[in-house]
Protein backbone atom coordinates (compact mmCIF):
# COMPACT_ATOMS: atom_id res chain seq x y z
CA UNK A 1 0.00 0.00 0.00
CA UNK A 2 2.78 2.37 0.99
CA UNK A 3 4.70 1.49 -2.20
CA UNK A 4 1.65 2.26 -4.27
CA UNK A 5 1.17 5.59 -2.54
CA UNK A 6 4.85 6.43 -3.20
CA UNK A 7 4.35 5.56 -6.86
CA UNK A 8 1.35 7.85 -7.03
CA UNK A 9 3.30 10.63 -5.33
CA UNK A 10 6.26 10.17 -7.64
CA UNK A 11 3.92 10.23 -10.61
CA UNK A 12 2.34 13.45 -9.40
CA UNK A 13 5.73 14.99 -8.68
CA UNK A 14 6.98 13.96 -12.11
CA UNK A 15 3.89 15.34 -13.76
CA UNK A 16 4.20 18.64 -11.92
CA UNK A 17 7.86 18.96 -12.76
CA UNK A 18 7.09 18.17 -16.40
CA UNK A 19 4.38 20.80 -16.54
CA UNK A 20 6.39 23.42 -14.70
CA UNK A 21 9.43 22.83 -16.90
CA UNK A 22 7.35 23.24 -19.98
CA UNK A 23 5.85 26.49 -18.75
CA UNK A 24 8.83 27.91 -16.93
CA UNK A 25 10.63 30.88 -18.36
CA UNK A 26 13.62 33.00 -17.43
CA UNK A 27 12.99 36.14 -15.42
CA UNK A 28 15.89 38.57 -15.35
CA UNK A 29 16.31 39.35 -11.65
CA UNK A 30 19.70 40.97 -11.23
CA UNK A 31 22.33 42.69 -13.38
CA UNK A 32 25.83 43.57 -12.25
CA UNK A 33 27.99 45.70 -14.54
CA UNK A 34 31.54 46.99 -14.35
CA UNK A 35 34.50 47.86 -16.51
CA UNK A 36 37.81 46.21 -15.78
CA UNK A 37 41.13 47.89 -16.57
CA UNK A 38 43.75 45.81 -18.33
CA UNK A 39 46.97 47.15 -16.84
CA UNK A 40 50.57 46.24 -16.09
CA UNK A 41 49.53 44.11 -13.11
CA UNK A 42 47.94 41.56 -15.43
CA UNK A 43 50.02 38.65 -16.66
CA UNK A 44 50.15 37.97 -20.40
CA UNK A 45 48.92 34.65 -21.75
CA UNK A 46 51.98 32.91 -23.21
CA UNK A 47 50.09 31.06 -25.94
CA UNK A 48 48.81 34.39 -27.25
CA UNK A 49 52.23 36.00 -26.97
CA UNK A 50 53.78 33.23 -29.06
CA UNK A 51 51.08 33.70 -31.71
CA UNK A 52 52.02 37.39 -31.91
CA UNK A 53 55.80 36.88 -31.75
CA UNK A 54 56.63 36.20 -35.43
CA UNK A 55 54.53 39.18 -36.58
CA UNK A 56 56.05 41.40 -33.89
CA UNK A 57 59.64 40.54 -34.81
CA UNK A 58 59.02 41.48 -38.42
CA UNK A 59 57.29 44.74 -37.52
CA UNK A 60 59.73 45.83 -34.82
CA UNK A 61 62.61 45.68 -37.25
CA UNK A 62 60.69 48.02 -39.56
CA UNK A 63 59.14 50.37 -37.06
CA UNK A 64 61.99 51.13 -34.68
CA UNK A 65 64.03 52.91 -37.36
CA UNK A 66 64.72 56.45 -36.13
CA UNK A 67 63.90 58.94 -38.86
CA UNK A 68 64.26 62.36 -37.20
CA UNK A 69 64.05 64.27 -33.93
CA UNK A 70 61.59 66.72 -32.41
CA UNK A 71 62.57 69.07 -29.55
CA UNK A 72 58.91 69.65 -28.63
CA UNK A 73 55.87 67.38 -28.40
CA UNK A 74 53.87 67.63 -31.60
CA UNK A 75 50.18 67.47 -30.89
CA UNK A 76 46.65 68.53 -31.80
CA UNK A 77 46.42 71.08 -28.98
CA UNK A 78 44.70 74.08 -30.56
CA UNK A 79 45.66 77.74 -30.47
CA UNK A 80 44.41 80.32 -33.00
CA UNK A 81 42.60 77.44 -34.75
CA UNK A 82 45.98 75.83 -35.45
CA UNK A 83 48.03 73.01 -33.95
CA UNK A 84 51.78 72.56 -34.28
CA UNK A 85 51.30 69.04 -35.64
CA UNK A 86 48.65 70.19 -38.12
CA UNK A 87 50.89 72.99 -39.39
CA UNK A 88 53.76 70.52 -39.81
CA UNK A 89 51.58 68.06 -41.73
CA UNK A 90 50.18 70.66 -44.10
CA UNK A 91 53.59 72.24 -44.74
CA UNK A 92 55.55 69.04 -45.21
CA UNK A 93 53.04 67.48 -47.61
CA UNK A 94 53.08 70.74 -49.60
CA UNK A 95 56.86 70.65 -49.69
CA UNK A 96 56.95 67.01 -50.82
CA UNK A 97 54.13 67.28 -53.37
CA UNK A 98 55.03 70.62 -55.02
CA UNK A 99 58.09 69.37 -57.03
CA UNK A 100 56.07 66.37 -58.30
CA UNK A 101 53.14 68.60 -59.25
CA UNK A 102 55.47 71.15 -60.88
CA UNK A 103 56.97 68.37 -62.97
CA UNK A 104 53.57 67.11 -64.07
CA UNK A 105 51.77 70.38 -64.77
CA UNK A 106 54.32 73.26 -64.67
CA UNK A 107 52.05 74.88 -62.08
CA UNK A 108 52.36 75.81 -58.41
CA UNK A 109 50.06 74.48 -55.70
CA UNK A 110 48.36 77.38 -53.90
CA UNK A 111 47.92 75.75 -50.49
CA UNK A 112 47.15 72.50 -48.67
CA UNK A 113 44.13 71.56 -46.54
CA UNK A 114 43.61 68.36 -44.54
CA UNK A 115 41.22 67.47 -41.71
CA UNK A 116 41.97 67.65 -38.04
CA UNK A 117 40.36 64.23 -37.54
CA UNK A 118 42.98 62.76 -39.87
CA UNK A 119 45.74 63.40 -37.34
CA UNK A 120 45.58 60.11 -35.49
CA UNK A 121 48.34 60.38 -32.88
CA UNK A 122 50.74 62.82 -31.33
CA UNK A 123 54.54 62.60 -31.39
CA UNK A 124 56.23 62.98 -28.00
CA UNK A 125 59.44 65.04 -27.95
CA UNK A 126 62.55 63.02 -28.70
CA UNK A 127 63.44 60.60 -31.45
CA UNK A 128 60.84 60.12 -34.14
CA UNK A 129 60.52 56.60 -35.54
CA UNK A 130 58.76 55.09 -38.51
CA UNK A 131 56.17 53.86 -36.04
CA UNK A 132 55.27 57.47 -35.22
CA UNK A 133 54.61 58.11 -38.89
CA UNK A 134 52.33 55.08 -39.06
CA UNK A 135 50.40 56.10 -35.96
CA UNK A 136 50.09 59.66 -37.17
CA UNK A 137 48.79 58.56 -40.56
CA UNK A 138 47.62 54.95 -40.48
CA UNK A 139 45.43 55.31 -43.57
CA UNK A 140 46.48 54.56 -47.11
CA UNK A 141 45.26 57.97 -48.34
CA UNK A 142 46.86 59.40 -51.50
CA UNK A 143 47.82 63.02 -52.16
CA UNK A 144 45.82 64.81 -54.86
CA UNK A 145 45.70 68.38 -56.17
CA UNK A 146 42.23 69.77 -56.75
CA UNK A 147 41.55 72.80 -58.94
CA UNK A 148 38.74 74.81 -57.34
CA UNK A 149 36.82 77.82 -58.59
CA UNK A 150 36.97 80.99 -56.49
CA UNK A 151 33.42 80.23 -55.32
CA UNK A 152 34.37 76.72 -54.12
CA UNK A 153 37.45 78.17 -52.44
CA UNK A 154 35.16 80.54 -50.56
CA UNK A 155 33.06 77.53 -49.49
CA UNK A 156 36.27 75.91 -48.25
CA UNK A 157 37.10 78.95 -46.12
CA UNK A 158 33.53 79.09 -44.75
CA UNK A 159 33.79 75.40 -43.86
CA UNK A 160 37.01 76.14 -41.97
CA UNK A 161 35.62 79.16 -40.12
CA UNK A 162 32.27 77.59 -39.20
CA UNK A 163 33.82 74.26 -38.20
CA UNK A 164 35.97 76.03 -35.59
CA UNK A 165 38.40 73.11 -35.82
CA UNK A 166 42.14 73.30 -36.38
CA UNK A 167 42.05 71.63 -39.77
CA UNK A 168 45.64 71.68 -41.05
CA UNK A 169 46.18 74.57 -43.51
CA UNK A 170 49.60 75.22 -45.07
CA UNK A 171 51.54 78.44 -44.52
CA UNK A 172 50.64 79.87 -47.97
CA UNK A 173 47.35 80.90 -46.29
CA UNK A 174 46.98 84.12 -44.31
CA UNK A 175 43.53 84.19 -42.79
CA UNK A 176 42.23 86.68 -40.24
CA UNK A 177 38.85 85.74 -38.78
CA UNK A 178 36.84 88.45 -37.06
CA UNK A 179 34.31 87.98 -34.28
CA UNK A 180 31.36 88.35 -36.68
CA UNK A 181 32.86 85.57 -38.88
CA UNK A 182 33.90 88.06 -41.59
CA UNK A 183 37.47 87.49 -42.72
CA UNK A 184 40.47 88.67 -44.69
CA UNK A 185 42.28 86.17 -46.82
CA UNK A 186 45.44 86.14 -48.88
CA UNK A 187 46.94 83.14 -50.63
CA UNK A 188 50.64 82.98 -51.63
CA UNK A 189 50.96 86.68 -50.78
CA UNK A 190 48.06 87.76 -53.04
CA UNK A 191 44.67 88.96 -51.83
CA UNK A 192 42.03 86.29 -52.44
CA UNK A 193 40.28 86.78 -55.82
CA UNK A 194 36.84 85.10 -56.13
CA UNK A 195 37.17 85.13 -59.95
CA UNK A 196 40.36 83.09 -59.91
CA UNK A 197 40.82 79.30 -59.66
CA UNK A 198 42.97 77.81 -56.91
CA UNK A 199 45.07 74.62 -56.73
CA UNK A 200 44.60 72.87 -53.39
CA UNK A 201 46.59 69.90 -52.12
CA UNK A 202 44.57 67.38 -50.09
CA UNK A 203 43.99 63.63 -49.74
CA UNK A 204 41.83 61.47 -51.99
CA UNK A 205 39.69 60.70 -48.92
CA UNK A 206 38.78 64.36 -48.43
CA UNK A 207 38.47 64.96 -52.16
CA UNK A 208 35.68 62.35 -52.15
CA UNK A 209 33.77 64.46 -49.64
CA UNK A 210 35.22 62.94 -46.46
CA UNK A 211 34.51 64.92 -43.26
CA UNK A 212 31.83 66.83 -45.15
CA UNK A 213 34.32 68.63 -47.42
CA UNK A 214 31.85 68.65 -50.29
CA UNK A 215 33.57 71.62 -52.01
CA UNK A 216 36.27 69.16 -53.17
CA UNK A 217 33.77 67.04 -55.09
CA UNK A 218 33.54 67.52 -58.89
CA UNK A 219 36.57 69.83 -59.21
CA UNK A 220 37.55 71.68 -62.39
CA UNK A 221 40.65 69.48 -62.58
CA UNK A 222 42.14 66.71 -60.46
CA UNK A 223 45.81 65.68 -60.45
CA UNK A 224 47.08 62.59 -58.66
CA UNK A 225 50.48 63.06 -57.04
CA UNK A 226 50.97 59.26 -56.78
CA UNK A 227 52.31 59.60 -53.26
CA UNK A 228 50.61 58.38 -50.09
CA UNK A 229 50.24 60.95 -47.31
CA UNK A 230 52.15 58.63 -44.99
CA UNK A 231 54.99 58.12 -47.48
CA UNK A 232 55.30 61.90 -47.86
CA UNK A 233 55.63 62.12 -44.07
CA UNK A 234 58.25 59.33 -43.93
CA UNK A 235 60.29 60.84 -46.79
CA UNK A 236 60.24 64.27 -45.18
CA UNK A 237 61.20 62.87 -41.76
CA UNK A 238 64.12 60.99 -43.33
CA UNK A 239 65.59 64.07 -44.95
CA UNK A 240 65.02 66.37 -41.93
CA UNK A 241 67.48 66.33 -39.03
CA UNK A 242 65.27 68.19 -36.52
CA UNK A 243 61.58 68.96 -36.97
CA UNK A 244 60.50 72.57 -36.60
CA UNK A 245 56.80 73.13 -36.06
CA UNK A 246 54.91 75.84 -34.25
CA UNK A 247 51.78 77.93 -34.14
CA UNK A 248 52.29 81.02 -36.36
CA UNK A 249 50.24 83.77 -38.01
CA UNK A 250 48.66 81.79 -40.87
CA UNK A 251 45.39 81.98 -38.91
CA UNK A 252 44.57 84.89 -36.64
CA UNK A 253 41.41 85.02 -34.56
CA UNK A 254 40.58 88.64 -34.12
CA UNK B 1 5.38 36.44 -5.27
CA UNK B 2 6.34 33.74 -7.76
CA UNK B 3 6.90 31.34 -4.95
CA UNK B 4 3.45 32.04 -3.50
CA UNK B 5 1.83 31.21 -6.78
CA UNK B 6 3.89 28.04 -7.03
CA UNK B 7 2.76 26.83 -3.60
CA UNK B 8 -0.88 27.52 -4.39
CA UNK B 9 -0.73 25.51 -7.60
CA UNK B 10 0.90 22.42 -6.15
CA UNK B 11 -0.52 22.70 -2.65
CA UNK B 12 -2.46 19.44 -2.84
CA UNK B 13 0.48 17.42 -3.98
CA UNK B 14 2.89 18.74 -1.39
CA UNK B 15 0.46 17.90 1.39
CA UNK B 16 0.27 14.38 0.05
CA UNK B 17 4.00 14.11 -0.20
CA UNK B 18 4.51 15.29 3.35
CA UNK B 19 1.97 12.75 4.55
CA UNK B 20 4.02 10.08 2.84
CA UNK B 21 7.18 11.25 4.61
CA UNK B 22 8.78 12.53 1.42
CA UNK B 23 10.31 15.93 0.71
CA UNK B 24 10.05 17.69 -2.57
CA UNK B 25 13.43 18.12 -4.17
CA UNK B 26 14.12 20.98 -6.58
CA UNK B 27 10.65 22.47 -6.30
CA UNK B 28 11.34 24.35 -3.11
CA UNK B 29 14.45 26.19 -4.38
CA UNK B 30 14.27 28.47 -7.41
CA UNK B 31 16.95 27.71 -9.91
CA UNK B 32 19.09 30.74 -10.73
CA UNK B 33 21.03 30.95 -13.97
CA UNK B 34 24.04 33.16 -14.46
CA UNK B 35 25.27 34.54 -17.77
CA UNK B 36 28.36 36.73 -18.12
CA UNK B 37 28.82 39.10 -21.06
CA UNK B 38 32.34 40.37 -21.72
CA UNK B 39 32.98 42.98 -24.35
CA UNK B 40 35.42 45.23 -26.17
CA UNK B 41 35.08 47.96 -28.81
CA UNK B 42 37.41 50.01 -31.01
CA UNK B 43 40.42 47.81 -30.30
CA UNK B 44 41.94 49.32 -33.48
CA UNK B 45 44.65 46.73 -34.11
CA UNK B 46 46.15 47.34 -30.66
CA UNK B 47 47.63 43.90 -30.32
CA UNK B 48 50.50 44.78 -28.00
CA UNK B 49 50.11 46.76 -24.77
CA UNK B 50 50.98 50.46 -24.94
CA UNK B 51 54.64 51.20 -24.36
CA UNK B 52 55.67 51.99 -20.74
CA UNK B 53 56.64 55.47 -21.97
CA UNK B 54 53.24 56.31 -23.47
CA UNK B 55 52.01 59.70 -22.24
CA UNK B 56 48.51 58.54 -21.38
CA UNK B 57 48.08 54.78 -21.61
CA UNK B 58 51.45 53.49 -20.37
CA UNK B 59 51.55 49.65 -20.27
CA UNK B 60 47.77 49.41 -20.68
CA UNK B 61 45.91 46.96 -22.89
CA UNK B 62 47.34 44.11 -24.94
CA UNK B 63 45.56 41.06 -26.33
CA UNK B 64 47.67 38.54 -24.35
CA UNK B 65 46.66 40.20 -21.06
CA UNK B 66 43.06 40.41 -22.16
CA UNK B 67 43.25 36.66 -22.82
CA UNK B 68 44.34 36.02 -19.20
CA UNK B 69 41.45 38.07 -17.85
CA UNK B 70 38.89 36.40 -20.12
CA UNK B 71 40.23 32.97 -19.14
CA UNK B 72 39.91 33.81 -15.42
CA UNK B 73 36.33 34.95 -15.83
CA UNK B 74 35.45 31.90 -17.93
CA UNK B 75 36.81 29.66 -15.18
CA UNK B 76 34.60 31.50 -12.70
CA UNK B 77 31.54 31.22 -14.97
CA UNK B 78 31.73 28.94 -18.02
CA UNK B 79 28.52 30.55 -19.29
CA UNK B 80 30.29 33.55 -20.70
CA UNK B 81 29.97 35.30 -24.05
CA UNK B 82 32.68 37.53 -25.52
CA UNK B 83 31.52 40.28 -27.90
CA UNK B 84 32.98 43.22 -29.84
CA UNK B 85 31.30 46.39 -31.14
CA UNK B 86 33.53 47.11 -34.15
CA UNK B 87 36.59 49.00 -35.37
CA UNK B 88 38.76 45.96 -34.93
CA UNK B 89 40.96 47.20 -37.78
CA UNK B 90 43.27 50.20 -38.18
CA UNK B 91 45.50 52.02 -35.73
CA UNK B 92 48.81 50.16 -35.64
CA UNK B 93 51.16 48.89 -38.36
CA UNK B 94 49.89 45.36 -37.67
CA UNK B 95 46.93 46.35 -39.80
CA UNK B 96 48.96 48.15 -42.49
CA UNK B 97 51.33 45.21 -42.91
CA UNK B 98 49.09 42.17 -42.33
CA UNK B 99 45.64 43.47 -43.28
CA UNK B 100 43.80 42.39 -40.12
CA UNK B 101 44.63 38.66 -40.30
CA UNK B 102 46.31 38.62 -36.88
CA UNK B 103 43.46 40.60 -35.29
CA UNK B 104 40.90 37.99 -36.40
CA UNK B 105 43.17 35.04 -35.50
CA UNK B 106 43.67 36.36 -31.99
CA UNK B 107 39.97 37.06 -31.49
CA UNK B 108 39.24 33.50 -32.59
CA UNK B 109 41.81 32.17 -30.12
CA UNK B 110 40.16 34.22 -27.34
CA UNK B 111 36.87 32.61 -28.45
CA UNK B 112 34.97 35.72 -29.33
CA UNK B 113 31.36 34.80 -30.10
CA UNK B 114 29.97 37.75 -32.09
CA UNK B 115 31.17 41.12 -33.41
CA UNK B 116 29.77 43.93 -35.53
CA UNK B 117 31.49 46.11 -38.13
CA UNK B 118 32.79 49.60 -37.46
CA UNK B 119 33.56 52.18 -40.13
CA UNK B 120 37.30 51.37 -39.99
CA UNK B 121 36.62 47.74 -40.73
CA UNK B 122 36.05 48.97 -44.31
CA UNK B 123 39.50 50.62 -44.49
CA UNK B 124 40.91 48.03 -46.88
CA UNK B 125 37.64 48.04 -48.77
CA UNK B 126 34.81 45.60 -48.38
CA UNK B 127 37.01 43.07 -50.22
CA UNK B 128 39.80 43.62 -47.68
CA UNK B 129 37.38 42.67 -44.90
CA UNK B 130 36.03 39.71 -46.85
CA UNK B 131 39.57 38.44 -47.46
CA UNK B 132 40.23 38.18 -43.71
CA UNK B 133 36.94 36.40 -42.87
CA UNK B 134 38.48 32.90 -43.08
CA UNK B 135 40.61 33.90 -40.06
CA UNK B 136 37.51 34.72 -37.99
CA UNK B 137 36.00 31.76 -36.17
CA UNK B 138 33.23 33.95 -34.82
CA UNK B 139 30.21 35.63 -36.38
CA UNK B 140 29.62 39.16 -37.62
CA UNK B 141 26.17 40.68 -37.26
CA UNK B 142 24.74 43.87 -38.74
CA UNK B 143 21.05 44.61 -39.07
CA UNK B 144 21.20 48.03 -40.72
CA UNK B 145 23.90 47.47 -43.34
CA UNK B 146 22.39 45.81 -46.38
CA UNK B 147 25.23 43.89 -48.04
CA UNK B 148 22.97 42.35 -50.71
CA UNK B 149 24.99 43.73 -53.65
CA UNK B 150 28.42 43.19 -52.12
CA UNK B 151 30.83 40.30 -51.51
CA UNK B 152 29.66 40.20 -47.86
CA UNK B 153 26.16 39.12 -48.89
CA UNK B 154 25.14 36.15 -46.67
CA UNK B 155 28.43 36.40 -44.69
CA UNK B 156 27.04 38.97 -42.27
CA UNK B 157 23.65 38.16 -40.69
CA UNK B 158 21.35 40.73 -39.01
CA UNK B 159 21.42 38.82 -35.72
CA UNK B 160 22.56 35.66 -34.03
CA UNK B 161 20.78 33.66 -31.35
CA UNK B 162 22.93 31.84 -28.82
CA UNK B 163 21.67 29.30 -26.27
CA UNK B 164 23.76 29.43 -23.14
CA UNK B 165 22.90 27.66 -19.88
CA UNK B 166 19.22 27.57 -20.84
CA UNK B 167 19.20 31.28 -21.62
CA UNK B 168 18.31 32.34 -25.13
CA UNK B 169 20.36 35.39 -26.12
CA UNK B 170 19.57 37.41 -29.26
CA UNK B 171 22.45 39.56 -30.49
CA UNK B 172 22.05 42.04 -33.34
CA UNK B 173 24.39 44.64 -34.83
CA UNK B 174 24.06 48.30 -35.84
CA UNK B 175 26.54 50.32 -37.88
CA UNK B 176 27.13 54.02 -38.40
CA UNK B 177 26.21 55.94 -41.57
CA UNK B 178 29.13 55.42 -43.93
CA UNK B 179 28.54 58.26 -46.37
CA UNK B 180 30.93 61.13 -45.66
CA UNK B 181 32.84 58.97 -43.16
CA UNK B 182 34.19 56.22 -45.39
CA UNK B 183 35.19 56.58 -49.03
CA UNK B 184 32.43 55.21 -51.24
CA UNK B 185 35.03 53.24 -53.21
CA UNK B 186 35.67 51.25 -50.02
CA UNK B 187 32.15 50.39 -48.85
CA UNK B 188 30.76 50.15 -52.41
CA UNK B 189 27.10 49.10 -52.58
CA UNK B 190 26.61 48.67 -48.83
CA UNK B 191 23.29 50.33 -48.00
CA UNK B 192 22.71 52.04 -44.67
CA UNK B 193 19.26 51.60 -43.14
CA UNK B 194 17.66 53.61 -40.34
CA UNK B 195 18.86 52.12 -37.03
CA UNK B 196 15.71 52.92 -35.03
CA UNK B 197 13.29 51.40 -37.54
CA UNK B 198 15.46 48.30 -37.95
CA UNK B 199 15.81 47.93 -34.18
CA UNK B 200 12.04 48.02 -33.69
CA UNK B 201 11.58 45.24 -36.24
CA UNK B 202 14.49 43.05 -35.16
CA UNK B 203 13.84 43.23 -31.42
CA UNK B 204 10.17 42.43 -32.01
CA UNK B 205 11.23 39.37 -33.98
CA UNK B 206 13.76 38.30 -31.34
CA UNK B 207 11.22 38.77 -28.56
CA UNK B 208 7.99 37.39 -29.94
CA UNK B 209 9.07 34.96 -32.65
CA UNK B 210 12.24 33.59 -31.07
CA UNK B 211 11.34 34.17 -27.39
CA UNK B 212 14.79 35.46 -26.48
CA UNK B 213 15.38 35.89 -22.75
CA UNK B 214 17.97 38.59 -23.35
CA UNK B 215 18.49 41.01 -26.25
CA UNK B 216 21.87 42.60 -26.85
CA UNK B 217 22.69 45.25 -29.44
CA UNK B 218 26.27 45.57 -30.70
CA UNK B 219 26.31 49.18 -31.84
CA UNK B 220 28.92 51.21 -33.65
CA UNK B 221 26.63 54.28 -33.70
CA UNK B 222 28.49 56.17 -30.97
CA UNK B 223 27.49 56.86 -27.35
CA UNK B 224 26.29 60.47 -27.68
CA UNK B 225 27.09 63.55 -29.81
CA UNK B 226 27.22 66.59 -27.58
CA UNK B 227 27.67 69.03 -30.49
CA UNK B 228 25.16 67.25 -32.67
CA UNK B 229 22.43 65.96 -30.34
CA UNK B 230 20.14 65.04 -33.24
CA UNK B 231 22.61 62.54 -34.61
CA UNK B 232 21.57 58.98 -33.86
CA UNK B 233 23.49 57.60 -30.90
CA UNK B 234 23.22 54.81 -28.34
CA UNK B 235 21.52 57.10 -25.81
CA UNK B 236 18.97 58.10 -28.43
CA UNK B 237 18.46 54.52 -29.62
CA UNK B 238 17.85 53.28 -26.07
CA UNK B 239 15.22 55.95 -25.42
CA UNK B 240 13.45 55.53 -28.76
CA UNK B 241 13.04 51.75 -28.67
CA UNK B 242 12.09 48.94 -26.29
CA UNK B 243 13.12 45.33 -25.74
CA UNK B 244 16.90 45.93 -25.73
CA UNK B 245 18.45 44.81 -22.46
CA UNK B 246 22.02 45.86 -23.22
CA UNK B 247 23.66 48.09 -25.83
CA UNK B 248 27.36 47.49 -26.22
CA UNK B 249 28.61 50.61 -27.94
CA UNK B 250 31.62 51.89 -29.84
CA UNK B 251 32.89 54.52 -32.30
CA UNK B 252 33.06 57.54 -29.95
CA UNK B 253 35.86 55.95 -27.85
CA UNK B 254 33.84 56.80 -24.74
CA UNK B 255 35.48 55.58 -21.54
CA UNK B 256 32.44 54.97 -19.34
CA UNK B 257 33.36 54.44 -15.70
CA UNK B 258 30.32 52.20 -15.40
CA UNK B 259 27.37 51.25 -17.60
CA UNK B 260 24.65 53.88 -18.12
CA UNK B 261 21.05 53.03 -17.22
CA UNK B 262 18.46 54.57 -19.55
CA UNK B 263 14.66 54.33 -19.46
CA UNK B 264 13.51 53.01 -22.82
CA UNK B 265 10.28 53.84 -24.69
CA UNK B 266 8.38 51.32 -22.56
CA UNK B 267 9.73 52.80 -19.33
CA UNK B 268 12.00 49.82 -18.74
CA UNK B 269 15.70 49.91 -18.03
CA UNK B 270 18.20 49.52 -20.85
CA UNK B 271 21.89 49.32 -20.09
CA UNK B 272 24.51 51.00 -22.29
CA UNK B 273 28.16 50.26 -21.91
CA UNK B 274 31.29 51.25 -23.84
CA UNK B 275 34.89 50.65 -22.82
CA UNK B 276 36.73 53.43 -24.63
CA UNK B 277 39.21 52.03 -27.10
CA UNK B 278 42.43 50.11 -27.81
CA UNK B 279 41.65 47.15 -25.54
CA UNK B 280 42.52 49.17 -22.45
CA UNK B 281 39.41 47.91 -20.64
CA UNK B 282 37.13 44.92 -20.72
CA UNK B 283 33.43 45.39 -20.07
CA UNK B 284 31.72 42.84 -17.86
CA UNK B 285 27.97 42.53 -17.34
CA UNK B 286 26.58 39.66 -15.28
CA UNK B 287 22.96 38.68 -15.79
CA UNK B 288 21.11 36.54 -13.23
CA UNK B 289 17.88 34.83 -14.21
CA UNK B 290 15.29 33.14 -12.02
CA UNK B 291 13.21 30.34 -13.41
CA UNK B 292 9.55 31.32 -13.19
CA UNK B 293 6.28 30.03 -14.58
CA UNK B 294 5.25 33.37 -15.90
CA UNK B 295 7.15 36.60 -16.47
CA UNK B 296 6.25 39.47 -14.18
CA UNK B 297 6.65 43.16 -14.89
CA UNK B 298 9.04 43.44 -11.97
CA UNK B 299 12.29 44.96 -13.13
CA UNK B 300 15.66 43.50 -12.33
CA UNK B 301 17.94 44.92 -9.68
CA UNK B 302 20.85 46.69 -11.35
CA UNK B 303 24.17 47.10 -9.59
CA UNK B 304 26.70 49.24 -11.43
Amino acid sequence: MKTQLTKVILFICGWISFVSCKNSTQQLSKIVGKNIAIDSAMVANTAIDSMIAPYKTQLDREMQQILTYTPVTLQKKTDQQQSNLGNLMADLTYQMAQPIFQNKTKQTIDFALFNSGGIRALISKGNVTKEHAFKLMPFENQLVVVQLSGKKTEELIHYFIQGKKAHPLSKQIKLTIHNDQSYELSIRGQKFDPNKNYLVLTSDYLQHGGDGMDFFKNPIALTKIDLKVRDAIIQYFKKTDTLKARIDHRITLD
Amino acid sequence: MERRKFIKQVGGASTLALAGGLTLPAFTTQKQRHLTILHTNDTHSHIEPFKPTHYRNASKGGVAKRATLVQQIRKENPNTLLLDAGDIFQGTPYFNYFGGALEFQLMSKLQYDVATLGNHDFDNGIEGFYKQLPHAQFDFVSANYDFKNTVLDSHVKPYKIIHKNGIKVGIFGLGIQLEGLVDHRLYKETTYLDPIEITKDITQELKTKHHCDLIICLSHLGYHYKNNPNKISDLMLAKATQNIDLIIGGHTHTFLKKPTIVKNAAGKNTLINQVGAYGINLGRIDFYFDEVDELTTESATILV
